[in-house]
């Protein structure tokens, strides 16, 4: 089906804006093509690159039989289609000098090129091209689940804090599909089939599943009738298929062990914690300053400066769509305890459940997270990921002003108030990754 | 500020894990690491590649610069789009200054100078930069040290005393001496953890001896042990001197404005006087073994063996570096578009990543081809890397994989333009080297005159696979036998 070429509707950007920061986001145009494809567009003159992003709304919670499909999918992506040879895509850019690469999240598949800007049309039609167009043969699979296997023993079989992670995400979450690795079990990876990936790609790959942004500098008229001209042939689907969002309660501190052939021990403890765009979003970032950012953050002070027991240590917020953790992670010290930084850590946050945080200190991380802001709009790459992740995230760019309001109602109650909320001990999951001990392979795993 | 320019970097975010630090962002997020035909019209893959726009360096009027009596050169790049600055100190020595036995001295020192200075003790400092929301970095590099402090253009004033407290004025305390020196152990143990670094470390080794170059920039268990606050202050004291450094700024500050501080943080009025910068500890460089050697590195558990093939390269300023570059690009430098990549994953699946090429530094660094692959596998790997490398002496690049290697080269070089603080970088970088102020403006000509001579004598002469060090990390009792016949084997301990 060809669809008509006038785009659907042009919705502007609100034009609040803080009077300290100009926001270059409230010059972004929003487009829907009749197909349901939202295309963001920002031009930018000032700059000579252009960073073209296609974020595709799906993730390794979306997926049903093989976990580790998603991310599969996404290298398959570069393996070819009617008109382009295996990885041609990738050389194409890249003998232009532009960088080119993809990642898949729980939530999210992103396809970016940055580019000098006589190459934005060539970005375009071939990103269209692979998502109509797209080969998967049973060769092209073969080879590239290797590659993926390579991968997986590189981030994770090989790497300690690869394992702490693949391992407290499966221990924190019970029931929903975020507890998969993105990268997939090893077993799935070695079984997905063609046909998975083929149905794959025909129910998420599809107009009205994709948002594009485009950076930079180009001629947005122009930029957009292109797109139209290359996407805007594209099936909508009727129907997205979704996992239910399973999420259990958890009813007491979850613990596992991992061993591993190590000198440096790794400590990750995770907290539930909300979804993207809750009310205590804001409160939460301003905690995660305050306990990791910089070197006169609670985390690094107590465990590293003081204590001496780790080599790093830090905490944070980590919101997905449909859940969040707050974590915890240090790497211990060779020689050093890792029980002794266990309790550190729940001593700095029992520390402010119970006495609170400064004005100080809340101001010092407001400041810091208004440079954040500040910094994510250096680079064209960098704001096309905040308005794409923002549209696929909420439905619309939350203007900075938006945001920087946010930040500065935060008090410190509210910060001692969320850290009391979150971050129980019956709402801990907690991992170690620690050198097997000398005699047997393996102690008992501390139950529940 | 990484003190190396943007424009020798090629694609090794491709396969690189994160560092120690801010892991778990890292680790949520998987790249794929390679990283429609229109009716009644040719797709633009089909196309030769329009003109490179070609944006100007600088806008002009934009870059200063300016040298004080006491010798210190200062240079600003006005930028005016955003409401933020970057400041730096970079003085012209760094690791590989110093002699074998006293490595990690500069990475120390770096480290000690972020704990205290001026009138601020290691919290104070900590608190000062935080509360702006700024960052402070303090880099040892093997030709420089660099110290940057990024933030708001409000806080101009805060900003430039940080950074002449810490250039100038760092406190060397004997307590802080002692946890940095603890911590800089810590880190060395936990980089036994990691089987890239160790890789690279014994790498080094089985390169250069008896070279500063042969140990990690970190320095070694045992060199590190004996430092003390003491070293790093004499350390700074031959380093920072005016006439071997150069201050610069980026981003909303005026070149007068910066100029003016800058005079009055580092010039002779404030007491900073010219001296004599240390001269360089001579160091022999890399010899050319007669026959291949291989190293494993024994960590039993891993189920993926980490290959290095590695030998000698060329200097910094070497006259023949961008032929070698473009050649390099051709082997295993460009990405999906390499000779390597093509061979070892898209054909054959051994690999999620490999990377060629020279470090360049002020003696000639290593050049080394990087991968990894499951252990059974090693050998497939190792020849094909071999074969590899001999194949572009046999076979050098055509006309056209030169073609697209300029242009990967030239359009690296356009994005690396984006923003005023990577090409200040860049320019901070040639004055490390000491290389012409225009080398910037002339790169995209000098990259487009290179002819396919230039580049097959590089493949020629640069090269040569066969007495070079192969370094494997993995289990042992897989990896030995499968490497037997390509020379002598040494198995090591990490």
């Amino acid at each position: 089906m060809v669809l008509g070429i006038a785009w659907a509707a042009v919705v502007p950007m609100g034009s609040q804006a803080s009077p300290a920061i100009e926001d270059p986001a409230e010059r972004m145009r929003k487009t829907e093509l009749e197909n349901g494809l939202t295309v963001l567009t920002l031009e930018d003159r000032s700059t000579p690159v252009v960073s073209f992003q296609m974020w595709v709304k799906v993730g390794s919670k979306d997926e049903a039989r093989f976990t580790g499909l998603a991310h599969l999918f996404e290298h398959m992506m570069f393996k070819g289609s009617k008109s382009i040879e295996p990885e041609e895509h990738a050389r194409l850019v890249q003998a232009r000098g532009g960088r080119i690469n993809a990642f898949t999240s729980r939530d999210v598949t992103v396809y970016f090129e940055d580019v000098t800007a006589e190459s934005l049309p060539l970005v375009i039609e071939l990103e269209a091209e692979r998502v109509a167009n797209l080969d998967i043969s049973e060769k092209t699979l073969a080879s590239e689940r290797q590659v993926v296997l390579e991968e997986r023993r590189l981030r994770t079989e090989d790497s300690p804090e690869g394992q702490a992670f693949e391992a407290i995400a499966a221990l924190a979450w019970r029931s929903n599909t975020y507890r998969r690795p993105v990268i997939g079990w090893r077993e799935d990876v070695e079984k997905a089939t063609v046909q998975a990936c083929r149905d794959f790609f025909q129910a998420y790959y599809v107009p009205n599943n994709i948002v594009i942004a485009v950076v930079g500098d180009f001629d947005t008229d122009e930029t957009l009738e292109q797109i139209e001209r290359s996407f805007g042939r594209l099936e909508p689907a009727d129907e997205i298929p979704r996992n239910p969002n399973r999420l259990s309660d958890q009813r007491g501190e979850r613990r596992s062990t991992v061993h591993f052939d190590l000198r440096a021990p790794v400590l990750a403890v995770a907290w539930h914690a909300p979804a993207a765009g809750h009310p205590d979003a804001a409160a939460l970032d301003v905690a995660s300053q305050i306990l990791s950012a910089g070197r006169s953050s609670r985390l690094y002070r107590s465990l590293v400066y003081e204590a001496q027991q780790a080599l790093y240590a830090e905490g944070g917020y980590w919101e997905l769509n449909e859940a969040g953790l707050f974590y915890a992670f240090a790497g211990v010290r060779p020689g050093a305890s890792i029980e002794r930084v266990e309790r550190l850590f729940y001593s700095v946050i029992e520390r402010i459940q119970t006495q609170g945080v400064s004005a100080q200190e809340v101001a010092k991380a407001k400041r810091q997270l208004e440079v954040d802001l500040v910094n994510g709009l250096v680079t064209t790459h960098a704001l096309a990921s905040r308005i794409a992740r923002d549209t696929v995230t909420f439905g619309r760019v939350r203007p900075l002003s938006e945001r920087l309001e946010a930040i500065q109602s935060v008090t410190p109650e509210d910060v001692q108030r969320v850290i009391q909320t979150y971050l129980t001990p019956d709402q801990r999951s907690v991992v170690r990754v620690i050198a097997p001990p000398p005699d047997g392979p393996s102690a008992p795993e501390a139950g529940e | 500020m990484r003190s190396a320019a943007p424009i020798q970097m090629a694609s090794a975010g491709l396969f690189q894990m994160a560092g120690a630090a801010r892991v778990w962002l890292a680790l949520s997020l998987l790249a794929v690491a390679p990283g429609c035909g229109l009716l009644g019209q040719r797709p633009a893959w089909e196309l030769p590649p329009p003109p490179a726009r070609e944006a100007p360096v600088v806008q002009p009027g934009a870059l200063q610069r300016v040298t004080l009596d006491n010798g210190l050169r200062v240079l600003s790049l006005e930028d005016r789009r955003l409401p933020r600055v970057v400041l730096g100190v970079t003085a012209r020595r760094g690791a590989g200054s110093v002699a074998p036995s006293d490595a990690g001295l500069a990475s120390f020192t770096a480290e000690l100078m972020k704990r205290g200075a001026g009138r601020r003790d290691a919290l104070g400092l900590a608190r000062a930069v935080d509360e702006i929301g700024a960052t402070l970095q303090v880099g040892a590099g093997w030709d420089s040290m660099t110290v940057t402090v990024t933030g708001l253009s409000r806080d101009l004033d805060r900003l430039t005393e940080i950074l002449a407290d810490v250039v100038r004025r760092p406190r060397f305390d004997a307590g802080e001496g002692e946890k940095a020196r603890g911590q800089q152990l810590a880190g060395l143990e936990q980089g036994k953890d990691q089987p890239a670094t160790l890789a690279g470390w014994a790498t080094a080794r089985a390169l250069y001896p008896d070279h500063r170059y042969g140990r990690p920039l970190e320095g070694t268990p045992e060199s590190v042990a004996k430092l003390g606050a003491a070293d790093a202050k004499a350390f700074h004291a031959r380093v920072f001197v005016p006439d071997n450094a150069i201050v610069f700024a980026s981003g909303d500050v005026g070149a007068d404005d910066w100029h003016e501080r800058a005079r009055r943080h580092f010039g002779s009025e404030s007491g900073w006087s010219a001296a004599p910068a240390a001269p360089e500890t001579p160091s022999p460089p890399a010899e050319v073994p007669a026959q291949a050697t291989v190293v494993v590195v024994d960590r039993p558990d891993l189920g993926q063996a980490h290959v290095v093939i590695g030998q000698g390269g060329i200097s910094r300023t070497s006259d023949v570096r961008i032929s070698a570059q473009l050649m390099n690009d051709v082997l295993g430098g460009s990405g999906f578009s390499s000779r390597l990549m093509a061979s070892v994953r898209s054909d054959e699946g051994l690999t999620y990543g490999v990377h060629s090429g020279f470090a360049f530094r002020r003696q000639p660094g290593p050049y080394r081809v990087v991968t990894f692959t499951r252990a059974p596998e090693v050998r497939r790997m190792v020849d094909l890397l071999i074969s590899g490398i001999e194949g572009i002496q046999q076979d050098p690049p055509s006309e056209d994989e030169l073609a697209k290697a300029k242009s990967y080269l030239v359009g690296r070089f356009g994005l690396s333009l984006e923003t005023s603080a990577s090409v200040l970088a860049s320019l901070v970088d040639l004055d490390v080297y000491g290389l012409p102020d225009d080398s910037l403006d002339t790169y995209r000509a000098r990259v487009r005159a290179v002819q396919v001579a230039d580049t097959t004598a590089a493949a020629r002469d640069l090269l040569h696979p066969r007495r070079s060090a192969i370094v494997v990390v993995g289990p042992a009792e897989t990896l030995v036998p499968l490497l037997e016949g390509l020379g002598p084997v040494e198995v090591r301990q990490p």
